[in-house]
C-alpha cells in the first residue's frame, strides 16, 4: 500500500536560480512549467531512500509552450501571410518547450532514473491517473518508491506556474507536515451527472489536495475533487488515511 | 505473469497512414515496397528547407480539426471491428505534441490534452493520456495490456494519433538535425531510409493507430475475432540525453529484457523483430546494438523490419501503426520489408528484411519504440491459435 512519504512545492524559479544555481544551470534551457516540475521533482527525489531506483510519472503540462515560443508561432503566421515562412528558423530549445515528456526526460537525466517512466499527458485531471498508476505500481511490487511530479502555469505565452512532486513508497515513513504515516488507499470514480467543464491543469488539483491533507485532523481522508480539477467526466475522490 | 493474470488479446485494429485510410491499406503497401511518403507542394511553396512528408490523404490538411478527424477514424475502426461501443471499454491514448497548423482561419493553437479530452469523454474506464514523445502509443498498448491482464479493466482502446506535417515541427525537428531536410535532386519516396548508410534522418508523418485488447474469456464470450495475444510489456529510461540515445543503446536492451521478463520469455522466444528504425545517424545504430546483444548470434537469424521508411515517422501514433503491423506479422508469418533500405549501414548490422516480404513462420513479434528524451517501451505480440 503507497504512503505518501514527501512533496514539495516550487512556485517562484527565480528563488530556484538564486538558491541552487547547479540546478538551474540544468533547467534554465527549459519552460517555465518544466523548470518548476524539476525544482520540486529534485527536492523530493533526494529524499528517496533509493532515489537510483525510483519509478518516475510526470505530467505534461496543460499549458505548454513559452513565451519565446508563443511569440515565435505568431511571428511565423505573420510571416507566412507575407509569403516569407522559408526563411524562418527555429531555436532548438524553443522546439523542447512543446516537447511532451520533457520533465519526465531531464529528471531521469538528472537522476540517472532508468527504470519505470511514464508520462501522463496534459489532458485535465490525468494527475488522478497519476495516483492511480502509484497504487498500481507500490501495491503490485512493481516498485519500493514512485515519484509523481507535475508542473503548469497559467498560460502557454507566460505567467505564473507551479511545480509539484510527491513521494510515495511502499514502507510507512512519517509524512513530515502531518508527522505521521498518511497511506493512499484508493481513487473512487463515478461518472458526473452532467458533464463538467474542466480547468486545464496539471499540479493544481494536487495542490489543494495536498492543502487539505495537510489540515486535516482526523484518520481518514476522502478527498472530493472539485470538479474544475477533474476530466469533466468523472467525481473524483481520493481516499487517504493517516496512521 | 502472476496466477491470477488474465490473457489478453487483439480483437480489432484500425488505421490511417500515408498508406492509406485502413489497416488493410497500410499492411498491403508495406508488402508492395511501397512508400507513402512523398513531395508537399504547399511545404515548397513556403519555402520551407523541408517539403516532404508521410501525409495522411484522406483528412484535408487545412481542416482546423483533423487531429479529431483522424483519430476518430482509426478508433471507429478498430471499435466497429471488435464489436464494441466506446463506453463499454477503457481508452488508454497518446494525441502527441500540441498542434500548431496554420489553416484559412488563422493559427490553430490546440494542446493535446484537450484534443484527448475530446476524444475520450465518450469511454470507460480508465481513460488515460500517454505522452512519452515517440514511444507514447508502444505504451499506450502496454499500459492497456496491464490494466487487462491485472484485471482493472476488460477491455480497452489504446494507440495514438499524430498530426505533425505543419511549419513549426518541420522546422522545429530539422533544428534539432533529426530530419531529412531536401537535398537536390532527392528521391522524395526515399527521403527516409532505416539502417542504411545513406540515412539522412527520418520523414515526418501523421496518422492513427488503434487496437482493442481485452480478456481472452471477454473475447471467447463475445464470439470476437481475435487477432493476436498480447504477451508482454516492458519500458525503460535511457537517462542520457534529450536529443540522442547512448551509443551502445543501452536503454533500448534494458527496455527490451524488462519486456521479455514481464512475460516470463527469453530472446529464443521472439521470431521477428518491428523495429523503431527512424532514419536518423545515431538512433539506427543504437538500436541495432542493442538488437545484437539481445539476441546474440541469434541476431543474424531473426528479421527485423521498421515502417517508418514506407510512412514516415507518426510520433504518438508510430507505435500502434507499428503495432499492427507486427499483430499482421504474427497472423500471417510475413515480414515486410524496410522501405528504402537498400545498403545497410554495417553499424546497423541486423537480419534485414530488404526489397521484398519474407515468408516465415514468425509467430512471436517484439514492437519496439524508442522517444526522443530517452523514453523507451516495447510490447511482444504473439499468433493465435484456437
Amino acid at each position: 500500500m503507497p504512503y505518501l512519504v514527501a512533496a514539495a512545492q516550487q512556485r517562484d524559479i527565480q528563488a530556484v536560480r538564486a538558491e541552487n544555481p547547479a540546478l538551474w544551470r540544468q533547467v534554465r534551457r527549459f519552460n517555465l512549467p518544466v523548470q518548476l516540475a524539476l525544482a520540486a521533482g529534485d527536492v523530493c527525489a533526494a529524499q528517496a531512500a533509493d532515489p537510483s531506483r525510483l519509478a518516475l510519472i510526470s505530467l505534461t503540462p496543460c499549458q505548454s509552450g513559452s513565451p519565446d515560443l508563443f511569440h515565435w508561432t505568431h511571428r511565423l503566421v505573420a510571416s507566412a501571410h507575407a509569403g516569407r515562412i522559408g526563411t524562418f528558423r527555429v531555436n532548438p530549445t524553443h522546439t523542447l518547450h512543446a516537447v511532451d515528456n520533457l520533465a519526465l526526460s531531464a529528471l531521469a537525466i538528472m537522476h540517472g532514473l532508468r527504470d519505470y517512466g511514464l508520462g501522463l499527458g496534459g489532458a485535465a485531471g490525468q494527475a488522478w491517473n497519476g495516483l492511480d498508476v502509484v497504487l498500481e505500481r507500490l501495491s503490485g511490487g512493481h516498485d519500493a518508491e514512485v515519484l509523481l511530479m507535475a508542473g503548469d502555469q497559467q498560460r502557454s505565452e507566460g505567467g505564473d506556474g507551479l511545480g509539484l512532486a510527491l513521494l510515495f513508497a511502499a514502507e510507512p515513513r512519517p509524512y513530515p507536515p502531518l508527522n505521521r504515516p498518511a497511506r493512499l488507499l484508493a481513487v473512487e470514480r463515478r461518472r458526473l451527472d452532467r458533464p463538467a467543464t474542466p480547468r486545464p491543469h496539471a499540479a493544481d488539483g494536487l495542490a489543494a489536495f495536498l492543502a487539505t491533507l495537510e489540515h486535516h485532523q482526523g484518520q481518514h481522508l476522502a478527498y472530493t475533487v472539485p470538479p474544475e480539477h477533474g476530466d469533466g467526466v468523472d467525481q473524483v475522490t481520493v481516499m487517504m488515511e493517516t496512521l | 505473469m502472476t496466477p491470477n493474470a488474465h490473457r489478453v488479446v487483439i480483437t480489432g485494429v484500425g488505421a490511417i497512414s500515408a498508406l492509406g485510410a485502413t489497416p488493410e491499406a497500410l499492411w498491403e503497401g508495406l508488402l508492395a515496397a511501397r512508400s507513402g511518403v512523398r513531395r508537399l507542394p504547399r511545404f515548397v511553396d513556403e519555402g520551407l528547407s523541408v517539403t516532404t512528408g508521410g501525409e495522411v490523404e484522406a483528412v484535408p490538411h487545412d481542416r482546423p480539426d483533423r487531429d479529431h478527424l483522424i483519430a476518430g477514424h482509426a478508433m471507429e475502426q478498430a471499435l466497429a471491428a471488435a464489436a464494441w461501443q466506446p463506453e463499454e471499454v477503457g481508452f488508454v491514448w497518446a494525441t502527441g505534441l500540441d498542434t500548431f497548423q496554420v489553416c484559412a482561419e488563422g493559427l490553430v493553437l490546440r494542446s493535446a490534452g484537450s484534443c484527448f479530452n475530446t476524444l475520450a469523454a465518450p469511454f470507460g474506464r480508465p481513460r488515460r493520456m500517454i505522452a512519452t514523445a515517440c514511444a507514447s502509443s508502444t505504451q499506450a498498448i502496454g499500459e492497456a495490456f496491464r490494466q487487462i491482464r491485472d484485471g482493472r479493466a476488460e477491455a480497452c482502446l489504446a494507440g495514438g494519433s499524430s498530426v505533425m506535417l505543419t511549419p513549426f515541427y518541420l522546422l522545429g525537428f530539422a533544428g534539432l538535425q533529426a530530419i531529412a531536410t531536401d537535398q537536390e535532386g532527392d528521391d522524395p519516396t526515399a527521403a527516409c531510409r532505416p539502417f542504411d548508410r545513406r540515412r539522412r534522418g527520418f520523414a515526418l508523418g501523421d496518422g492513427a493507430g488503434a487496437l482493442v485488447l481485452e480478456t481472452l474469456e471477454s473475447a471467447q464470450r463475445r464470439g470476437a475475432p481475435v487477432l493476436a495475444e498480447v504477451l508482454a510489456f516492458g519500458v525503460s529510461q535511457d537517462a542520457f540525453d534529450l536529443n540522442r540515445p547512448p551509443e551502445d543503446g543501452a536503454g533500448a536492451e534494458h527496455c527490451m529484457r524488462r519486456a521479455l521478463a514481464d512475460g516470463g520469455l527469453t530472446p529464443a522466444d521472439i521470431d521477428a523483430v518491428n523495429a523503431h528504425g527512424t532514419g536518423t545517424f545515431v538512433g539506427d545504430p543504437a538500436e541495432a546494438a542493442a538488437l545484437r546483444r539481445l539476441f546474440g548470434d541469434a541476431w543474424k537469424r531473426t528479421p527485423v523490419s521498421s515502417a517508418k521508411g514506407a510512412i514516415g515517422h507518426a510520433m504518438a501514433a508510430a507505435g500502434a501503426l507499428e503495432a499492427i503491423v507486427a499483430v499482421q506479422t504474427c497472423r500471417t508469418g510475413l515480414v515486410p520489408p524496410t522501405v528504402n533500405l537498400r545498403d545497410p549501414d554495417e553499424d546497423c548490422a541486423l537480419d534485414h528484411v530488404i526489397g521484398e516480404p519474407r515468408q516465415t513462420d514468425a509467430r512471436s513479434v517484439m514492437s519496439i519504440s524508442f522517444g526522443m528524451g530517452g523514453q523507451n517501451a516495447a510490447v511482444v505480440f504473439r499468433r493465435w491459435i484456437d
